[in-house]
């Protein structure tokens, strides 16, 4: 083995240097003379013998094929020779280049984001065996699963928290917090880089421990050995660091930091909120298990309904009164995931975009093959005397294509190359537009194996496909009618067909991109029901602050309505963004159906509410400073509850009341006002008075005026130092952000649709200034036979048109058929909007047409005299 | 597939045959080996150069044997292959090799005829 990998290497280096031969041939002629001499002296035919040993050239051919790997050197030379030839035409070079790397670079960033967020697993121990619930589970349930189910060794349950601010000198510093159950690190497999984690009994006995990330170590302590052991304060308790976990581990949740870990049992302490850990239905935890050996998620899914309907049955007994709340709970269900990628949160919102965009992009790339395609063949069809007398030398017809093929590898390893820069560029810039503003999502966007991998393979499918497809056509008529000079019909059904094919996809992708920029301006310019302009929202982080509840509110808004610049200000507890809040409702006066859902949408807001959004009160009034704690309690309606509960009769003067025994007066009511998405009918909605809610709600403070960005911290600091701002946005970024999947999908359609609409343009003047050029002697006999300029023009357009019509009308039915599928993400427009059909339509036809009437215009004035002249 | 394994075998031999000459007679000229062999096959095993000469460099590349330019007694240029350490030793296990492997072949065969 040893001796043949010796040779190999010697053939392998040898096939990078150019060889003599003469030595070789020096040594075989010597043995013919020798053989003949030998021939000679014993009287022998010299002839004969020279024949035995077989010809020189020969024997020096077998000699070279065993000197060097014959196929590796013919492809360097080749490769060389590749190079002379781009190198010749740089320009056509660098757009061959250019378009491929686009497409290359665009399928890999989109492949970088599904990879990232969609199929890498979690760097913990056979992550394929983890599953995840589908609902979340209180702590009891959680402890109750734990301790019933057979199919799993174990399971943990964990909740984030998001960003918080800890506290470990002096200043208060943001920090994502998580709890988790005590098993959480070990059910996972993670190791501690340093230190150790939870005890396992700490979910019965809480202590006030926490386990850091590695990357928060970096981050804030600058890999500090002696983090461990430090404390930090939050809401008050201290927390003492007794571990790092390992390197690797970032977190079950894709695109979320978790950089502090905390044992859930200390959330009911620190939360100030028991019930956290003992309510039987505060579900606020995520759960996974890890199925036991010989167990598959499906026998786990049915151990799992056998437990969870006795757990349901239980709690709808509870429900006895309410016939609806309780067929609700029996409706629910508990669904396992398999989860070695964590739990779901950007893949439940972004896998059906990220899916679609990914094909999408693969329709570019196969544009940007199809012109490559196209640029070489025309090359190749010039060079096609040089082949045909290669052929007829005796050349392998395989040894011609392989000789093509390597122009093909060399454009698309450049083109690879760049577009794997490209990706990784872009891919970063795609995450920041899905964060948007919000918290930032933690994706490592590294290009790993994998993703390199995925670019080297379409790379290597997309030269097969645009080099390999004009080699054979120009090999497959072998020798006879090339060098016969034979008419290029052939060539121009391929150029037909060709843009044909293009036209048909690019005409769905301009579809596509018109659908979800539609969904995207109706979105924008729906009629939300008030104004926007001018209108800033800002969350405030009052935990510290000396006044608490009522007074403190009270105080911040009379801070900011005080500042210049300030029309009006006021409060609220869900901005229109935000998913709403929803209460059991009994209105006076209405009979309820026996199952009818008595939940309305609440809202708890500070007076001027609706004068600060401008939001009309249609009748009665809006709360005002008289309205207090001790007053009586009223409400303000929007229309759409006068509709459902009062057949659109006024509602002033009405009664209703919540859970509580307290009856509201209903005072005023309002135009409707879009929330949530901005989608989907406007809920029945009840505005009630935040100075009369039992416990004082948390929420955002709004403010109309110019400049609000600037005044806040000073108009805070004002009521109390400790006060600050987590979050200012104009009205219009908080809608924003509430439809970012449109956003993404709108921009980047719509940019891949322009993309593919500049390469098919490309294209079609490349096959129609070739098919031009061919008829070059043609159309000066035409000319000179009296055709006008005009009529020559006509001729070359009406020939574009129809393998463009045939493209439109494939890329047309195509988009019906595909454009379905993507019908939940669309917004007021239907998947076969006619407009948006016959607007694709027209714009690539007037687009390849006008592609079409440059060659055209050339071939118009070109002098017959000098048409003829040439070739 | 009956093909290449025929020519593995008559490549082994070629090998086999090569080193043994080499081993035997010390330096000798591509025409000098084939002649040898020629000769003391009885004249049944006459190789010509195409597979002789990318055999010698097989062996060269392999490091069985070595190559060098000389001068034969008339003075002439040519190229004297010899055989290294390496290929002593792997003439010897291939020697050994073919030896037991006739020695089955030929059990087996008279087994067939009985």
């Amino acid at each position: 083995m040893r001796f043949r990998l010796r040779e190999w290497w010697l053939r392998w280096r040898e096939s990078f240097r150019h060889r003599d031969g003469s030595e070789t041939e020096e040594e075989l002629r010597f043995h013919l003379e020798m053989a003949e001499q030998d021939a000679v002296r014993r009287g022998q035919d010299a002839r004969e013998a020279r024949l035995r040993a077989g010809g020189v050239a020969q024997a020096a051919e077998a000699v070279r094929d065993q000197f060097i790997i014959p196929w590796l050197s013919d492809f360097l030379r080749d490769s060389r020779h590749g190079v002379r030839l781009l190198r010749r035409s740089p320009l056509f070079t660098a757009a061959a280049i250019v378009s491929l790397a686009l497409g290359i670079g665009a399928n890999t960033a989109i492949f970088t984001l599904i990879d990232a967020v969609l199929l890498r697993m979690m760097p913990v121990q056979e992550p394929g065996r983890l599953v995840q619930f589908g609902r979340d589970l209180s702590f009891p349930k959680f402890r109750h699963f734990r301790q019933e189910l057979r199919c799993f060794t174990d399971m943990f349950a964990h909740s984030s928290l998001g960003r918080r601010d800890i506290i470990f000198d002096e200043d208060p510093e943001p920090a994502s917090l998580e709890f988790v159950s005590g098993n959480y690190y070990s059910v996972l497999g993670v190791s501690t880089f340093a230190g150790r984690t939870f005890d396992s009994d700490i979910d019965r006995s809480p202590t006030a421990v926490a386990v850091i990330s590695h990357a928060y170590w970096k981050r804030r302590f600058a890999l500090d050995p002696s983090a461990i052991g430090r404390a930090f304060r939050w809401n008050s308790r201290s927390f003492t660091i007794i571990g790092i976990a390992s390197p690797e581990f970032t977190g079950v949740v894709p695109g979320k930091l978790a950089e502090i870990t905390l044992p859930l049992s200390m959330a009911g302490e620190v939360l100030g909120d028991p019930g956290r850990l003992t309510g039987y239905q505060v579900n606020w935890l995520e759960s996974m298990g890890r199925l036991r050996a010989g167990y598959t998620i499906e026998m786990a899914q049915a151990e799992v309904a056998t437990i969870y309907s006795r757990m349901i049955h239980t709690e709808a007994e509870q429900q006895k009164g309410n016939e609806f709340q309780r067929r609700k709970i029996l409706a629910q269900r508990m669904p396992l995931e398999a989860s070695g990628n964590g739990f779901d949160f950007l893949r439940f919102r972004f896998a059906e975009p990220l899916r679609l965009l990914m094909g999408i992009v693969a329709l570019i790339l196969l544009i940007a093959c199809v012109n490559l395609a196209n640029l070489l063949l025309g090359r190749a069809t010039t060079r096609r005397r040089e082949i045909a007398v290669r052929l007829a030398m005796g050349a392998g017809r395989g040894r011609v294509l392989r000789q093509m093929l390597a122009e093909g590898i060399l454009l698309a390893a450049a083109a690879g190359i760049l577009g794997v820069l490209l990706a990784w560029w872009s891919a970063n810039a795609l995450v920041t537009m899905m964060s948007n503003g919000g918290e930032p999502i933690a994706l490592s966007l590294r290009p790993d194996l994998r993703v390199l991998a995925f670019a080297a393979a379409i790379s290597a499918v997309a030269c097969l496909l645009f080099s390999l497809a004009p080699a054979i056509q120009v090999t497959r008529h072998g020798i006879q009618p090339a060098l016969a000079e034979a008419r290029s019909g052939a060539r121009w059904r391929w150029g037909r067909g060709l843009i044909t094919a293009q036209v048909a996809i690019s005409v769905l992708l301009v579809i596509g991109a018109g659908l979800f920029g539609s969904t995207l301006l109706r979105l924008y310019s729906l009629e939300t029901g008030f104004h926007r302009d001018d209108v800033t929202l800002i969350s405030v982080k009052t935990d510290r602050a000396g006044l608490q509840g009522h007074a403190l509110r009270g105080s911040i808004l009379e801070s900011l309505r005080s500042m210049p610049g300030v029309a009006t200000a006021s409060f609220e507890m869900s901005p229109l963004s935000y998913k709403g809040w929803e209460m059991g409702a009994r209105v006076e006066g209405y009979t309820y159906g026996p199952n009818e859902d008595m939940h309305v949408h609440v809202n708890f807001i500070a007076e001027d509410y609706f004068r600060t959004l401008s939001i009309p009160v249609i009748q009665g009034r809006e709360f005002n400073e008289r309205d207090t704690a001790a007053s009586p309690k009223v409400v303000v309606v929007n229309e759409a509850f006068a509709r459902r509960y009062f057949q659109g009769q006024s509602p002033l003067g009405k009664w209703l009341g919540f859970t509580g025994p307290d009856r509201m007066e209903i005072v005023g009511m309002v135009k409707d006002v879009r929330s949530r998405s901005l989608r989907g009918e406007i809920p029945a909605a009840v505005y009630v008075d935040a100075v009369q809610a039992n416990r004082p709600p948390s929420g955002v403070y709004i403010v109309r005026g110019a400049g609000i960005a600037g005044i806040v911290d000073s108009a805070l600091k004002r009521v109390d130092t400790r006060l600050r701002a987590t979050d200012v946005r104009t009205l219009d970024e908080d809608l924003s952000r509430s439809i970012l999947r449109e956003r993404i999908l709108g921009t980047l359609s719509g940019l891949f649709g322009a993309l593919s609409l500049i390469l098919v343009s490309v294209g079609v003047y490349g096959v129609m200034a070739f098919q031009v050029a061919r008829r070059q002697k043609e159309i000066g006999i035409r000319m000179a036979l009296g055709a006008r300029p005009v009529q020559v023009t006509a001729m070359v357009l009406a020939e574009t048109a129809v393998p463009v019509g045939a493209g439109v009308a494939v890329g047309v039915a195509g988009a019906l058929g595909l454009t379905r599928l993507a019908e939940k993400m669309l917004y007021g427009v239907a998947p076969t909007d006619p407009v948006t059909f016959a607007g694709a339509s027209g714009i690539l036809i007037l687009l390849a047409l006008l592609a079409a009437y440059l060659p055209s215009r050339r071939a118009a004035r070109m002098s017959p005299v000098e048409t003829l002249r040439c070739d | 597939m009956p093909n290449e394994q025929k020519a593995g075998v008559l490549q082994g031999t070629l090998d086999l045959m090569v080193l043994q000459t080499v081993a035997t007679l010390g330096p000798l000229h591509g025409y000098a080996i084939s002649a040898r062999i020629e000769h003391v096959s009885g004249g049944a095993i006459q190789l010509n150069m195409g597979s002789l000469y990318p055999g010698l460099l097989r062996l060269e590349q392999r490091g069985f044997i070595r190559a060098q330019w000389d001068r034969t007694e008339t003075n002439r240029r040519a190229r004297y292959y010899s055989i290294t350490a390496a290929g002593r030793r792997q003439l010897q296990t291939e020697k050994t090799e073919w030896a037991r492997m006739t020695a089955i072949i030929q059990a087996v065969l008279k087994g067939d005829a009985s």
